[in-house]
């Protein structure tokens, strides 16, 4: 074929696109028990100016090499409150509770803009009737509490190199909701609300392992399973009740042994809650001076300090 | 520390033979905890034979409820009441508050004696600070508070030439400057 | 400026209906049994320019329409490829739908977009939908095009009572009459269709795959009731929806989603003891010691108090084996929608 004249042309002899290496050598499979949880960082009081906050950390396993994919999750929740409502409110018996959850752009394999998306919107509807069975509003009339969760690192999806989807039905949002729960009730305690018990967030699934059996695994890595069937629950240990539940994919004939390992998920949970806002407590308590120990009557007795009065 | 350190939900003991205090709840027949924070139980005496059982907030009151003694700057006064902003909880302002809640102090709640002749320009200006304490959690806008104790009423307030002032008697403020006296309803210092 | 909670009961009312019903057997205030579900009007293909839709009038005055329509849409990625794809095939195989073929809008009156209503009616309805991954398979058309599914749903009334019952059953029917055109063309070519009407195929093609419905259930105490209304869903201890889907080839359901709805129960204000009120000279305004244990010490409930802490596990065991055995509700449901003429608009 004669060469063109008019216009650049490419090189004669054809080109081969370029082959790059894959980065993953093999998709991460779960190196966990099916009823092991992964180990959970909690920390309260992060944030001095809020009244209440919490840090909850799935820190990833230190075993994988660093190259392949690993999920983990990182999520910080403030509370702010109990404050007094806007003047132009409606009078409210209960107390106001308002979630707002919105994962950060960095913060997905997609990045996320910054208004919230129906998704993040959902995410907090869940949390609200999670917390709101928890928290003793009837004690805070006329008053208000926001607890504004962000999500820095959030979970994926789905296997690693699947076609992820609607980002808004992936399998991640249970785990994050869960991580959401738990330290949404570690920061509400933290503010000094009201509340019947400590919350705990737990979830289990149904997966296909490598032999395509299903499995029940608690607290699972949607980037290390094929899921069919997920449960996430709120758990209040105390009453042995349940705040919210939320259940997606086809259970089959099992859907209570399903709930019953979202339940056990939950009280692993919840012991690292426990451990993390006794510690902060203590540390609170130790730190108080000593004529602000509660004494044994609602009001202090005997002689009211004044203000100095200059002059 | 002797007191013992309680979370949400943990049991303190059965209803029948405890009395709930603030920080906990009942639920099935029992006592819970609803705060974290140290338990404290209250001595038994003939009248009472069961204790209360309290669990202390780490972080104090956090909003004015009845019967808390608060610290506020007054905002406005008109001829039938005097508007309040609350800064702080607590008698002398321990715990200052994050946002100010408004207040009231209606006319008749201002003394307890002749209340129907009280004027408020008398007792109040605005920008004094107040200590008063709060009688109801009123309506949309306002708490309603009152200062008709001794030991409630202005504790703090300026001059018209601009200084501070020192009390003199229960309703009168002098300012030692200029030697001027002004009308104010006066906290009893202790 | 209205009130916080549109419940416009008072504590005094919201104790009645309480206690009426827990009882043994729970008196419901218009006298249904607990399964019992109010009657509606349902009719199917109304209207003509959309490819499925159906209308609901459920007896408490609340209407819903939905609309369903299609278009072709190019699929990403298929056949040509635009970027180079890195990390092997995995998950897009072929025959496999995206979930991003379905797309739902929900228009309540007065409420926005971004509300928490729809948006909560929104995800649910879609997760019941897309549950058992069928429905994305049949929105394929070749590798190269694929249908993409709009269904529009339209809250004709104002949301007094919670609403999910009504467009579930709505969309439902809407689903079940949606028809797409016959595919004449061949292989992976431009898609080419049928212009006669009456060949199109209906996207749920057999009486043994159809669209999941969604049941909203209430316990009180011990009692659990189906289909309630607003006074009942005020007072309820904690309320579910549920979504089933009958299995393909038998009589058999299974659940593919719960969701908890929070009660708006929560949300009202509790009666005032006896002890702490200001009639007869008691002191008006008592200290919130004082409130606290009068309201605790109230045990046996002689006053409205909104509920604490959450449902049982086992209430949720028996809401769901209530709705999915055999003669249970959804095969009631199912039987009352069997009646429902699915027309061709």
């Amino acid at each position: 074929m004669q060469a063109d004249r008019r216009r650049l042309n490419a090189p004669a002899g054809g080109t081969a696109p370029p082959v790059f290496a894959s980065a993953n050598t093999s998709p991460p499979r779960r190196r966990r028990k099916a009823d092991e949880h992964r180990k959970i960082f909690l920390q309260t009081g992060i944030v001095p100016s809020a009244a209440g906050s919490a840090y909850y950390e799935l820190p990833p396993d230190p075993a994988t090499p660093p190259l392949t994919r690993k999920s983990s999750l990182k999520i910080t929740c403030t509370v702010h409150g109990p404050r007094p409502l806007p003047r132009n409110a409606a009078f409210s018996p209960n107390l106001l509770l308002t979630t707002h959850v919105k994962y950060a752009p960095f913060a997905t394999k997609t990045r996320r803009g910054y208004v919230r998306d129906s998704s993040e919107r959902d995410l907090g509807l869940h949390l609200e009737t999670a917390l709101r069975g928890v928290v003793i509003g009837e004690r805070w009339p006329k008053s208000a509490a926001d607890v504004v969760i962000t999500v820095l690192e959030g979970e994926d999806d789905g296997p690693a190199g699947a076609h992820s989807g609607d980002m808004g039905s992936g399998w991640g949002m249970l785990s994050v909701l869960a991580g959401c729960i738990t330290v949404a009730s570690a920061a509400i305690v933290d503010a000094g609300i009201d509340c019947v018990d400590l919350v705990s967030g737990g979830v289990a699934a149904l997966v296909h392992d490598q032999s395509s059996e299903i499995t029940t695994v608690l607290d699972p890595a949607p980037a290390e399973h094929v899921t069919r069937a997920a449960c996430l629950v709120a758990y209040l240990q105390s009453r042995d009740e349940i705040t919210e539940m939320w259940m997606k994919g086809d259970a089959g004939g099992d859907l209570g042994g399903l709930i019953e390992s979202a339940v056990q998920s939950a009280t692993l949970a919840r012991t690292v809650l426990v451990e993390a806002v006794k510690d902060s407590t203590e540390a609170r308590v130790a730190a108080m001076s000593p004529p602000e120990l509660p004494s044994t009557d609602a009001a202090s007795k005997g002689r009211p300090k004044d203000v100095v009065t200059t002059g | 520390m002797a007191s013992t350190i309680v979370l949400p939900g943990e049991p303190l003991g059965p209803s029948a033979t405890n009395i709930p205090g603030p920080g906990s709840h009942i639920h099935a027949g029992h006592l819970f905890s609803s705060l974290a924070g140290p338990l404290a139980k209250s001595s038994t005496s003939k009248s009472t034979p069961n204790p209360t059982l309290t669990v202390a907030r780490p972080s104090g009151i956090l909003i004015p409820e009845t019967g808390t003694t608060v610290l506020g700057r007054i905002t406005r006064t008109n001829p039938r009441l005097a508007n309040l902003s609350i800064l702080a909880l607590g008698p002398s302002g321990e715990h200052t508050c994050r946002d100010s809640f408004p207040a009231i102090i209606r006319q008749q709640d201002i003394r307890a004696t002749e209340i129907d002749k009280v004027k408020v320009a008398e007792s109040f200006r605005v920008g004094d600070v107040v200590r008063a304490t709060v009688i109801s959690l009123g309506d949309e806008r306002s708490y309603f508070c009152s200062t008709a104790k001794n030991e409630l009423g202005v504790v703090m307030a300026v001059s018209e030439g601009g200084n501070q002032m020192v009390p003199v008697s229960w309703r009168e403020f002098l300012d030692e400057r200029t030697g001027a006296r002004e009308l104010r309803k006066v906290a009893k210092p202790v | 400026m209205p009130p916080y909670t549109n419940i416009p009961l008072s504590p005094a009312e919201l104790s009645y209906l309480h206690t009426s019903l827990s009882s043994t057997p729970p008196i419901r205030p218009d006298g249904r049994t607990p399964t019992q579900f109010r009657p509606l009007v349902a009719e199917t293909a109304i209207l003509p320019t959309a490819n499925g839709s159906a209308r609901v009038c459920f007896s408490d005055g609340t209407e819903a329409i939905v609309g369903v329509k299609a278009e072709v849409e190019k699929t990403r990625g298929g056949g040509m490829e635009q970027d180079v794809n890195m990390g092997g095939d995995d998950g897009n195989d072929e025959g496999k739908g995206e979930v991003q073929w379905l797309q739902l809008g929900i228009d309540i009156p007065g409420l926005r977009d971004d509300d928490a209503l729809p948006v909560f009616l929104g995800a649910m309805l879609r997760e019941a939908l897309l549950a058992d991954g069928g429905l994305a398979a049949r929105l394929n058309i070749n590798a190269r095009f694929h249908w993409r599914l709009y269904v529009d749903i339209l809250l004709l009334s104002p949301p007094l009572s919670y609403p999910l019952p009504l467009l579930s059953l709505t969309t439902h029917l809407a689903l079940l009459s949606t028809r797409l055109p016959a595919l004449v063309s061949q292989g992976d070519e431009d898609p080419l269709f049928n212009d006669d009407w009456q060949a199109s195929l209906p996207l749920y093609p057999s009486k043994a795959s159809q669209p999941p419905i969604t049941l909203l259930v209430i316990s009180v105490q011990d009692t659990i009731l189906f289909d309630p209304s607003v006074p009942e869903l005020a007072v309820a201890d904690a309320v579910l929806a549920i979504s089933v889907l009958q299995t393909p080839g038998s009589r058999t359901w299974s659940v593919v989603a719960i969701r908890t709805v929070d009660p708006p129960s929560r949300l009202t204000a509790a009666g005032v003891p006896s002890s702490l009120g200001s009639a007869g000279g008691a002191v008006a305004t008592a200290t919130n010691a004082e409130v606290l244990l009068a309201r605790e010490r109230d045990e046996i409930g002689s006053v409205w108090r909104p509920p604490r802490g959450g449902v049982g596990r086992k209430v949720i065991a028996r809401m769901v084996k209530m709705v999915v055995e055999s003669g249970g509700v959804a095969d009631e449901v199912m039987g009352g929608l069997e009646g429902v003429e699915i027309g061709m608009s």
